[in-house]
């Protein structure tokens, strides 16, 4: 007789789901974008030159003279000195091709292969001052670029986060479930302390005590680390209310009674019938870190130029100017969208899986 | 059960004062103090401030002795019921927050109803009609405004609405009403400048609702009572309505309390972007400032209201659920 | 404008704007663009058609010239019939100030509807009445003109400065202002040590304090121990001294020179009793007298006290409306005889964040509105004129550079690095390598003018026009020889230059802070970019403001980068030039300490020229105005020349110079002056504007 394991039942309940699979796919391919952030881009992030600045996006056309020929069009621009918004005419009779998987600018694929590969690129020309698929920003920097690269840290960073708080709040989740009694108490009280702090004020506190010669990616990680001190109560609670209830179920007895230690009885048997429940939430909390992380960059308190986030990228956009003359400043909310919503379908699916009664 | 409530009292207490402590410190924490900060604004605004000046000031506010100290005379004060004065505002603290208390609370309050008039019903009908093109639908836009960080989504409908409807831009009065006296016709005005706050704050809270409602109900109705009920005949909604709409609702409970320290401190970053005389961005300005006794409080206030938050809703836990009620007699 | 340096590739796929080489080569980009595009020649410079003539209205000093009959505001002429007020001709002092309207004699009444930010935006009120000042200057901003002083006389050895005041001025309350008001400020309240402990810098002179006394109800006089020439201007500018009661008393500063006596005896212990006065202490909820009697003389938080401005406080800054109402003892007419101001009420709505203010005046809720819009809105704000019903104007400032990168001359944390920052090369290099014109087209819409730290021509203490130029063109390859030269050789893979101390690649850190007037971070981001030519790598460091100035205060910062607004009149606001003022010292606070306390503290400058720089500056108060003018221009020409703070681009509306006004306001002129000392747009005379419909 064949037994199904506990992960190939949550598996095949999972499949079955078909919203959940779809959101999988896409946090798939959006982790995908974090490792190939070179090969997706086409131009420097940083290359900044005022006369391309806030050039809206370019059309790809795709056909010429009736064969498969993806081109561009060369682009003149100035400043229009009735209304001073700069403004762009394409010009028909210089076509630019594009290649796939053309040469453009090298590094280091996943971070040891060196090549020059790029999904997109211009032959004989600098792509950044020809190929401008999502516009450029106010200083002249391609859009699609640094979104890419903006995708690569947000997603980096928050998963990091979400890490800490899992580890802390499953450490102490548990020691304040299984053991019950004082150290239960204590630790609930602290950690209704640890909520009723505003994160504001300790965002505001921390990043000004950092000192100053730290790059500005490094001040977020250690700003991010600190929070998810504070994320993990939330996870804390969840823990300590299952290991209650499992505490009492009949195999925990049952295995102390047929001797195994307590760490022997934690981790083998109690840790595995609430994983998927941490997984599950350890999935749905990845969208709080994006919500977060671009909440604070708005503020001022989270990652800031010349750092590269959804954040940042969507702090520049938050403004009337960009709403009424270069609204393609605001696609960077696309991405974090969809994240936010494929984690949450997905996360949604692990949780029905993991306990569907 | 006195005992009990004695016993919760007085860790809440104990909890109250780490969390001002701990309040303190963190505001503290930023190198530099309100003078700081008011040489700063003087500057970038074009104005200017002379040393002597800075430091006589510091003086005056006693900005210049050691953290404890002040937090000692802050303690001083609030248990005396006064709150010092802000700053930036030349107020009473009191008198600055209890300005805007109330209009928060309206704004939050606005929010939660909003959130809990239209999560309820979809959740509902999310569950008895699963699967439907409804029920995909609604779920999706409940997303949006979970996924749509608010900040973006309160400027763009804040310029659509002066663009398309030539409607007032932020706040919470139009300008004839700002400083006149109570009337009906100013209520009135209220009532029109709430929607587009409530719907943008709501709209976040409104997905989770949602999903958690459904799944509630539909946890619910796979239950044998309810298939007894339908064999016998009871109408569909009152099959629904009556017992599992009341169970799912359970869980709502414990979140309750949770609403409090929301309800008073309001969104922050949507009140900022949308120019809300709320509690939130008077928060915010306190703690760029380092406004010690302003901040201070506000931060105090919303400790405060997590404790009888938390509190409440366990009470109302075990009120309403009487297995917790027997197990916490272990 | 100089030429870009070119790429290949750029010029063949990405041709330049013609702007910068003659002529609009291309066609269509707008109806109106070509019917402005002019035959060949030069084409205007950009925003030329917004920015207007300088125009305002003039004081009219000959008495034979004033007016003898009077009218009144109708809201005004209602209060005397009901026998609330007395009639307009005893409200007005015998000594008037009458000035010429600029387009015409206006017509009473109406709102002037703005937008501030919050309690710690006063400027914005205080500098619309501004006519509270004892002397002020015209529209040019190049001539003193009386204010509340209707004469005044400097003595031949400087040592003196004599003011006449108005026979029969009152205040805002009818009670008469007199000498006696300058005489109780300076001896209840600038000599008490209670409420000021140490002298104020303007009014000393080289170190020694200055004296007030009165000669006769309407003659005061202001002693130095040694001659003080530049003190007119302080009394004209908007310093401690001259400021005006408005601006020189809020969050508990104590200076104006002047103060309603009458008004304020009531919360001093010399005039009042003890009791008394604890009693209001503890009713106000303060700690202590002093606090209450600050409290008590700011114009912003007090409806009650009385004041000499055209308008004064109905509803308090602290609050969501900050409103104004007129003055009905105000001392000014037009030359038809009507008591100013025009407009009945000033009413300011709070706004929490800028992007809702700038909506707001977009949308045409505010009715004139200079402050806090920003240049980057331009072109929005010229959409949605005929929506809004208003007209946007430009006034350039008279700054040099609104993004200075302010050197700090006393770095000390990291040898190296503070090694290259005392070097005048190094600096030079560093400013040659900023392509300033790149900077203008992005963040001053073209409509800057790139070049270094020193002043508009037009002012009297600029060195002269090629000085902007001097080490600020873009020179790349000169720069990168510099750097070869003194000592910089030595690259690493990427192309940036290494320390010669062995530890790596030398790294440059520019300080900047959020939510300046102009956006100084991601001007460091594109200066970071062009200093990869040069082989320099910059590190741009964004912090708050406050925190911007605790490190600069701290001696933390490398370079910073902020405005050198107010150098345009140098040694009214000398401190974003040299570091002389240890509050705001971004070039070396423990420099401006030094100088400060006259070498007791801080640290003297090492760098020869910089010491020279900052003795001229000490040097030039005891002399006369031409002498003035000319150590001015010596001490600009050492800081272009050393390069001690490099500037970028300037003279440009971004500071309080994008003006947005209603189409149905009048008296507005095309063009106003936009300078610190000048109180923009107070140097316009605000009550005489007016609604002509």
């Amino acid at each position: 007789m064949s037994v199904a394991s506990q992960w190939q039942l949550m598996w095949w309940r999972f499949r079955r789901h078909r919203v959940a699979m779809a959101g999988t796919a896409v946090v798939v391919a959006f982790y995908a974008v974090v490792v190939l952030a070179d090969f997706l881009a086409y131009a420097s992030p940083t290359a900044s030159e005022a006369q391309r600045s806030l050039l809206p996006p370019q059309a790809i056309h795709w056909l010429a003279d009736g064969r498969f020929r993806p081109h561009v069009y060369a682009l003149q621009g100035a400043r229009d000195p009735v209304s001073l918004k700069r403004v762009y005419r394409p010009d028909p009779t210089r076509k630019i091709p594009v290649t796939l998987f053309g040469r453009g600018f090298s590094y280091r694929l996943l971070g040891l292969i060196p090549t020059d590969r790029h999904l997109f690129a211009v032959d004989a020309v600098r792509a950044e001052d020809t190929l401008f698929l999502l516009g450029t920003d106010e200083q002249g920097r391609d859009l699609w670029s640094r979104l890419v690269y903006a995708t690569q840290t947000s997603l980096t960073i928050g998963l990091c986060g979400v890490a800490m708080s899992l580890v802390l709040g499953v450490l102490l989740g548990g020691i304040s479930g299984f053991y019950g009694g004082a150290v239960d108490t204590v630790i609930q009280r602290i950690i209704e302390i640890f909520r009723s702090i505003p994160t504001i004020p300790l965002w505001m506190g921390l990043a000004a005590a950092l000192p100053n010669d730290w790059s500005v990616l490094r001040v977020y990680f250690a700003i991010t680390v600190i929070i998810s001190l504070i994320g993990w109560t939330e996870l804390a609670r969840v823990v300590r209310g299952r290991f209650l209830s499992l505490r009492e179920e009949e195999f925990v007895m049952a295995a102390e009674l047929a001797g195994c230690s307590r760490t022997r009885i934690i981790l083998s048997h109690l840790v595995p019938s609430f994983l998927s429940h941490i997984i599950a939430a350890t999935t749905l909390a990845i969208p709080a870190m994006v919500i977060s992380e671009t909440s604070l960059s708005f503020l001022g308190l989270g990652l800031r130029p010349p750092a590269i986030s959804w954040g940042v990228l969507l702090q520049q956009a938050q403004n009337v100017q960009a709403l009424a003359i270069s609204p393609w400043l605001l696609i960077p909310a696309v991405p974090v969208i969809v994240v936010i919503i494929a984690c949450n379908f997905m996360g949604d699916g692990l949780r029905d899986a993991a306990d569907p009664y | 059960m006195l005992a009990y409530l004695i016993r919760r009292l007085i860790l809440a207490i104990l909890t109250v004062w780490a969390i001002s402590v701990l309040a303190f410190v963190i505001i503290q924490l930023p190198p530099g103090d309100y003078i700081t900060s008011y040489i700063a604004q003087m500057s970038a605004s074009g104005s200017f401030v002379t040393e002597q000046e800075a430091d006589a000031l510091r003086e005056q506010y006693g900005l210049n002795k050691p953290v404890w100290v002040q937090y000692l005379r802050w303690m001083k004060l609030v248990l005396r019921g006064n709150f010092g004065i802000a700053l930036e505002w030349q107020r009473p603290v009191a008198e600055v927050i209890g300005d805007r208390l109330w209009l928060t609370m309206v704004v939050s309050v606005a929010a939660v109803l909003l959130t809990w008039g239209l999560a309820l019903p979809i959740g509902i009908y999310s569950a008895v009609r699963q699967y439907s093109v409804g029920d995909y639908l609604a779920t999706f836009i409940g997303f949006i405004g979970l996924a749509v960080p608010s900040f973006l989504l309160a400027l763009v409908l804040m310029y659509a609405g002066f663009k398309l409807f030539n409607a007032n831009i932020g706040g919470l009065f139009s300008d004839q009403f700002v400083e006149a006296p109570w009337s009906l016709a100013k209520a009135w005005d209220l009532a029109k400048h709430l929607p587009l706050p409530a719907l943008i704050l709501g709209l976040a809270g409104t997905a989770q609702l949602i999903r958690i409602m459904r799944a509630n109900l539909l946890d619910e109705l796979r239950k044998p009572y309810v298939i007894t009920a339908r064999a016998r005949g009871l109408p569909e909604s009152r099959v629904i309505l009556k017992y599992p709409v009341r169970v799912a609702l359970n869980p709502f409970a414990s979140t309750i309390g949770y609403l409090l320290p929301y309800v008073v401190s309001g969104s922050i970053i949507v009140s900022l972007v949308l120019s809300l005389p709320t509690v939130g961005p008077l928060l915010l300005r306190a703690l760029v400032a380092q406004d010690m006794f302003l901040a201070g409080t506000i931060v105090l206030l919303l400790g405060v209201m997590t404790v009888i938050g938390t509190f409440l809703s366990d009470l109302l836990l075990m009120w309403i659920d009487p297995r917790i009620r027997t197990e916490g007699k272990r | 404008m100089s030429r870009h340096r070119k790429r290949v590739s750029r010029r063949e796929f990405l041709r330049d704007a013609a702007l910068a080489t003659g002529g609009l080569t291309w066609a269509a980009l707008s109806v109106d663009a070509l019917a402005q595009a002019p035959a060949g020649g030069a084409p205007p410079k950009l925003g030329a058609q917004l920015i207007g003539k300088l125009e305002g209205p003039e004081l009219v000093l000959d008495p034979a010239k004033w007016p003898k009959k009077f009218s009144e505001a109708p809201m005004l002429a209602e209060l005397v019939k009901a026998g609330k007020l007395p009639p307009v001709e005893k409200r007005l002092p015998e000594d008037l100030l009458v000035i010429k309207p600029l387009q015409g004699i206006g017509r009473y009444g109406g709102t002037w509807r703005r937008g501030f930010t919050g309690p710690g935006d006063v400027e914005n009120g205080n500098r619309i009445v501004s006519t509270d000042k004892i002397l002020f200057w015209d529209y040019t901003g190049t001539k003193v003109m009386p204010c509340i002083a209707k004469d005044w006389k400097v003595s031949d050895d400087g040592r003196s400065v004599t003011i006449h005041l108005r026979k029969g001025h009152k205040w805002s309350d009818g009670h008469p202002f007199t000498a006696d008001d300058f005489v109780f400020w300076y001896q209840d309240i600038y000599s008490n040590k209670d409420i000021q402990p140490v002298p104020h810098p303007d009014f000393m002179i080289g170190g020694k304090p200055g004296a007030l006394r009165k000669v006769d109800a309407t003659t005061v006089v202001f002693e130095f121990p040694d001659p003080n020439y530049l003190f007119l201007d302080i009394l004209a500018g908007s310093t401690g001294m001259g400021g005006g009661m408005a601006s020189q008393t809020w969050l508990g500063r104590t200076m104006g020179a002047y103060m309603p006596a009458h008004y304020l005896k009531q919360f001093h212990p010399k005039y009042t009793s003890k009791d008394e006065l604890d009693k209001k202490v503890k009713e106000a909820g303060v700690d202590g007298w002093v606090s209450l009697i600050k409290q008590r003389w700011e114009w912003r938080l007090n409806p009650d006290l009385p004041v000499l401005g055209p308008w004064k406080t109905v509803s308090p800054n602290n609050t969501p409306t900050w409103a104004l109402e007129r003055n009905p003892y105000f001392y000014e007419v037009d030359t038809a005889g009507n008591q100013l101001p025009y407009l009945d009420r000033i009413s300011m709505g709070l706004a929490e964040n800028l992007e809702v203010l700038n909506l707001r005046a977009i949308a045409g809720q505010y009715d004139l509105q200079e402050r806090h819009t920003s240049m980057a809105k331009i072109p929005v704000f010229l959409e949605n004129r005929d929506k809004g019903n208003y007209e946007l104007y430009l006034d350039p400032a008279l700054n040099g550079s609104d993004a200075t990168l302010q050197i700090n001359h006393a770095y000390e944390a990291d040898p190296e690095v503070a090694k290259w920052l005392h070097n005048r090369d190094f600096r030079r290099a560093l400013s040659m390598g900023i392509e300033r014109d790149q900077l203008n087209e992005t963040f001053w819409l073209g409509i800057g003018v790139p070049g270094s730290v020193a002043p508009s021509e037009t002012v009297p203490y600029s060195p002269g026009p090629e000085w902007r130029k001097k080490w600020s063109s873009y020179d790349p390859a000169q720069s990168n020889q510099l750097l070869d030269k003194i000592g910089l050789p030595k690259k690493d893979g990427e192309g940036y230059r290494l320390r010669t101390d062995g530890k790596g690649r030398l790294r440059i850190e520019l300080q900047t802070s959020a939510g300046a007037f102009v956006p100084h971070t991601q001007i460091a981001e594109m200066i970071k970019e062009q200093w990869k030519k040069i082989g320099i790598q910059a590190d741009p460091k964004e912090t708050e403001r406050s925190l911007f100035f605790t490190r600069v205060a701290g001696n933390e910062h490398q370079i910073a980068l902020w405005a050198n607004d107010g150098s345009e009149v140098l040694y009214l606001f000398p401190r974003h030039a040299l570091p002389v003022d240890p509050a705001e010292a971004l070039m070396g606070h423990p420099l401006a300490r030094w100088y400060a306390s006259n070498g007791a503290q801080g640290k003297k400058p090492t760098d020869p020229q910089l010491l020279k720089a900052m003795e001229l500056m000490r040097s030039a108060g005891g002399k006369k105005t031409e002498e003035r003018y000319k150590i001015a221009q010596e001490i600009f020409k050492i800081i272009v020349d050393e390069q001690l703070s490099i500037g970028t681009v300037g003279q440009s509306p971004a500071t309080m110079g994008v003006r947005v006004v209603s189409r149905k306001l009048g008296n507005i002129p095309s063009r106003e002056i936009n300078a610190q000392h000048c109180r923009t747009p107070c140097s316009s005379h605000p009550e005489t504007f007016y609604y002509k419909a």
